[in-house]
């Protein structure tokens, strides 16, 4: 279309999945308002232009609900990358990542690379003391999971009290590694020519700012060189959802 | 909700003593000159005493006579649901399923009233209007919402002895009513705590609402839940709960089940359950499809209102799902938990409940527009028109929850607009999605009046982050149309940009009623009607800024309650009247419906008869000369086929120089 033209051209797509609540949306305004805030639960998925140093970076911050699902793939059409986010306190949210997320990926750039997230590890920071008894767990499971709005689990712990502030941990990094190995299976792609699982396995907090930069900028520089194909290559591949398939095929063969 | 505040009940009284209801011929009255009892006062009447027809619980001022009768008088409403399919249009209340909705079928009933004038107490000053006459019985509302079965049947008068003895219930079996009246007041002592809760005031309620959010952790057997105002309650056919407005569905889980026995007892003898009353509460049911939806309101609303509310409700559900999907998930499988995919969705409903509760726009199924200088939105309409796609085919742009233009695809929609109720669920989505601003949102989103099993795909973004007041809302037939879509809101962006319009709309903000110039009018809601020669025209209504005494929350809800009670005595299906002076007591209240508006006035208490009058002929006219800044008259068109014409616009410009009907009266 020749309107496109005057649009600020994105050079790069990065689309954050995961179940709903374990805090996307709050992840990404920590990353760009520096805050963090009560949110609710988004509606479809928010798309975001960041700039950044001379690139411009669309972030699709997607749904978590089943109810959005249907919408998934378009938005990871021509992704350059991908962050698989859960909840460190529940583990169903491991699981739905595989469960449900990682099939929406199958329309996204051949050499997208992907990065596995916990979020709310404020939660369980010091969480070397002793587990937090059966019933609290799930507790958090019905509270958190499927009441709560989106939120990086400022208040989770509300129903529980003060005493036990802190959550039992679920999902370890161990766990997160072991996903990163599958998904790398999954895509069929070669586990030494991608990046190794340590350094695309985050644990963060959208609530302190813990590791949150650092994932982002980790991702952006990861995904520049393909930002300077795509230059390179002249015409934009991410922005065109017609045209994306073609270039697609063309960087078939190559892992960046 | 009056006879709950001593102060009101007396107002009532006042009200009976002075000047009634009144039903006013407005066909042949144009103004309320001819209002009654000016020199004549009716005798102060107990309305169901007199009242020939045993519809003590729909006459509102039957139910306040019998404030001292013992809360256990319960009625069931119920109705032969397939010999009378028609009855529920009638009432206002149409079928999600067909094309038509609330407010048409509202608009409908209110012309049929005008076109049968003489049907109600026709001698206007002499008789008490309160005692209708035993001919109510309207060809246009024959029967209404079931109140008035001049047989009384599926109308249990429950006596309180039975209802008190706990072994009611196997009593009552062999009579199947009185077994489900004895079941419902059993189960609603249980749930609302009746007999504890007295007769604190609904108002008094209202004050401490917990903060959102905290709804959810409610303890469902504590007093304070019972103590809310209006529950509203979804549950599947299963019985499963789907969403309550407070408390966790888990918790209610068996409180949802006793309505569902209710709700399947009742069905099972080929009835439909419509309504039960207590001396508090008006439970409401309604059946959708696989949904049942319950409203327990203390409000004093209606319960023809109460269903508008559910219908509302029903309708955001399948505004996120569609209803052919929810219908093809109940197929499959029964009980499925419908949460699973609502989940997150809360916060959309519980925000259009405290919507229904405080925005007026809700009750008139009308839509508020922002005032503005008709060059200003003209020119505004004129840059939607340019920013068009492929399947694009509504533009809309909003301002605080106010409409500012709507423009709409001209040939893809010949015969469709979009109805008041589907732009009122738009307007809610955007307000509970609106934290995290700076983005574009892309989402399906359902109309439900427009096509119920369908999706639209929604872009939402607003044009002046980060104040984030003016938003701007396209709605597209394509899934993957969203770069596209994004593209034609920066070229809005820009022509905003050239003509400053964002300062200019940001200039532009509600009125303040002094403007009118009358200086005893407080506030007011006026609705003009479609006429004939221009029915798609969006249905709007205007109303100034709440100023004081009603700038806080309490006397706002207060003044909407007044309006809400005036509504349900202009529309009640059984006894609908054309003109309400009503002297409440902190306020003289003024209610008109003729074939060319609805209006709702509200004066200082001390105002006489004849200055309201006088007012509202001032209003009027002040509305009529501001009309074009009030209100969108031609909302206009646009074909996003390759070469747009400029024909549908040329046409609207020509309608405007006709009247359009609005005020022709005067």
């Amino acid at each position: 279309m020749p309107e496109r033209a005057k649009m600020r051209k994105p050079d790069v797509k990065v689309v954050i999945l995961g179940d709903m609540n374990v805090g996307k949306t709050s992840l990404l305004h920590r990353y760009t308002e520096k805050k963090f805030k009560d949110t609710v639960s988004t509606v479809g998925g928010a798309f975001f232009l960041k700039q950044w140093g001379p690139y411009n970076i669309s972030i699709w911050d997607t749904a978590g609900r089943e109810q959005f699902h249907g919408l998934g793939s378009m938005y990871c059409r021509g992704a350059s990358a991908v962050i698989l986010t859960y909840d460190v306190t529940n583990w169903q949210s491991l699981t739905e990542l595989e469960d449900r997320f990682l099939s929406l990926t199958d329309t996204a750039n051949a050499d997208c690379i992907y990065a596995i997230v916990g979020n709310k590890a404020d939660l369980t920071e010091s969480s070397a003391q002793g587990p937090v008894p059966e019933d609290g767990q799930g507790e958090q499971e019905s509270v958190g999971t499927e009441l709560r709005p989106t939120g990086g689990g400022s208040s989770s712990g509300g129903g529980g009290g003060g005493g036990d502030a802190l959550h039992q941990k679920q999902v370890n990094q161990d766990d997160a590694l072991a996903l990163y190995a599958r998904v790398l299976r999954y895509k069929g792609l070669d586990g030494m020519a991608c990046p190794p699982g340590e350094s695309l396995c985050f644990e963060t907090s959208a609530k302190t700012g813990y590791n949150v930069d650092v994932l982002f900028e980790t991702i952006f520089d990861m995904v520049l060189p393909s930002i300077l194909k795509k230059r390179r290559e002249g015409e934009p591949s991410t922005v065109d959802l017609e045209d994306c398939r073609v270039p697609k095929s063309i960087k078939g063969g190559c892992c960046a | 909700m009056e006879q709950d505040n001593p102060g009101s009940a007396n107002s009532e009284d006042v009200r009976t003593n002075e000047a009634s209801p009144v039903t006013c011929p407005a066909d042949t009255d144009p103004l309320p000159v001819t209002c009654p009892a000016d020199t004549d006062p009716p005798p102060v009447t107990c309305p169901a005493d007199t009242d020939p027809l045993p519809s003590g619980p729909q006459s509102s001022s039957g139910c306040e006579e019998q404030g001292d009768v013992p809360l256990l008088e319960n009625h069931i409403q119920s109705e032969e649901t397939q010999s009378r399919p028609e009855d529920e249009l009638e009432a206002g209340c149409p079928d999600v399923s067909t094309v038509t909705d609330c407010s048409t079928q509202r608009e409908d009933e209110i012309l049929e009233q005008d076109s049968a004038p003489d049907d109600v107490s026709g001698e206007t000053g002499q008789s008490a209007p309160d005692v209708v006459s035993g001919e109510t019985g309207q060809p246009a509302n024959p029967d209404g919402e079931g109140h008035t079965h001049p047989d009384g049947e599926g109308h249990t008068h429950l006596l309180p002895e039975r209802n008190s003895d706990s072994a009611s219930a196997e009593d009552g079996r062999d009579d199947s009513e009185e077994f489900v009246a004895a079941m419902l007041a059993r189960s609603k002592l249980e749930e609302q705590g009746l007999g504890t809760k007295g007769s604190s005031p609904p108002l008094a309620e209202t004050g401490g609402p917990p903060p959102p959010g905290a709804h959810r952790d409610e303890d469902v057997t504590g007093d304070a839940w019972r103590a809310h105002r209006k529950h509203v309650f979804v549950l599947s056919e299963a019985g499963k709960p789907i969403y309550s407005r407070y408390g966790s569905e888990e918790a209610l889980s068996s409180t949802m089940g006793v309505m569902m026995a209710l709700v399947s007892f009742v069905q099972s003898g080929d009835n439909n359950i419509r309504s039960v009353y207590s001396d508090q509460h008006t439970v409401v049911f309604m059946t959708q499809g696989p949904l049942v939806l319950v409203s327990v309101s203390s409000s004093g609303q209606s319960e023809q209102q109460l269903r508008v509310e559910l219908r509302y409700v029903h309708n955001q559900i399948v505004s996120m799902l569609t209803e052919a999907s929810i219908a093809r998930i109940f197929q499959t499988k029964k009980n499925y938990d419908l949460r699973r995919l609502l989940a997150g969705s809360e916060k959309i409903l519980d925000g259009l409940l405290d919507l229904l509760d405080s925005d007026p726009s809700f009750l008139l199924s009308a839509v508020h527009c922002v005032p503005l200088a008709s060059s200003l939105r003209d020119s505004l309409s004129q840059i939607l028109q340019k920013a068009i796609t492929p399947n694009l085919v509504f533009s809309i742009l909003i301002a605080r929850q106010q409409l500012i233009t709507i423009v709409q695809e001209k040939t893809v929609i010949e015969d469709a607009r979009l109805e008041p109720s589907d732009l009122h669920l738009l307007f809610n989505l955007i307000g509970a999605s609106s934290a995290f601003q700076a983005g574009e949102i892309w989402t399906p989103i359902c109309l439900p009046c427009f096509n119920p099993d369908c999706y639209f795909y929604a872009y939402i973004s607003y044009l002046d982050p980060p104040e984030c007041t003016v938003c701007l809302l396209l709605l597209s037939t394509d899934k993957e149309a969203f770069y596209a879509v994004a593209e034609c809101k920066r070229k809005i962006e820009e022509a905003m940009m050239a003509q400053n319009a964002l300062a200019a709309i940001a200039k532009a903000h509600s009125y303040s009623v002094s403007q009118v110039g009358v200086s005893d009018l407080r506030h007011f809601m006026y609705k003009p009607f479609d006429v004939p020669d221009n029915h798609r025209q969006l249905t709007q209504f205007t109303s100034p800024e709440m100023e004081s005494p009603y700038s806080s929350e309490e006397e706002r809800t207060r003044l909407l309650d007044l309006y809400r009670d005036l509504h349900s005595r202009i529309h009640s299906s059984s006894r609908p009247l054309k003109l309400i002076y009503h002297v409440a007591e902190r306020e003289t209240l003024l209610a008109w419906v003729t074939s060319k508006f609805e209006l709702y006035t509200c004066f200082s208490p001390l105002v006489t008869k004849a200055s309201a009058i006088n007012a509202i002929t001032k209003l009027l006219r002040w509305i009529k000369k501001e009309e074009e800044r009030l209100f969108i008259r031609y909302p206009p068109k646009y074909s996003t086929t390759p070469n747009p014409s400029r024909s549908s616009r040329k046409a609207a410009e020509q309608h405007d120089s006709t009247d359009n009907g609005f005020l022709s009266l005067l």
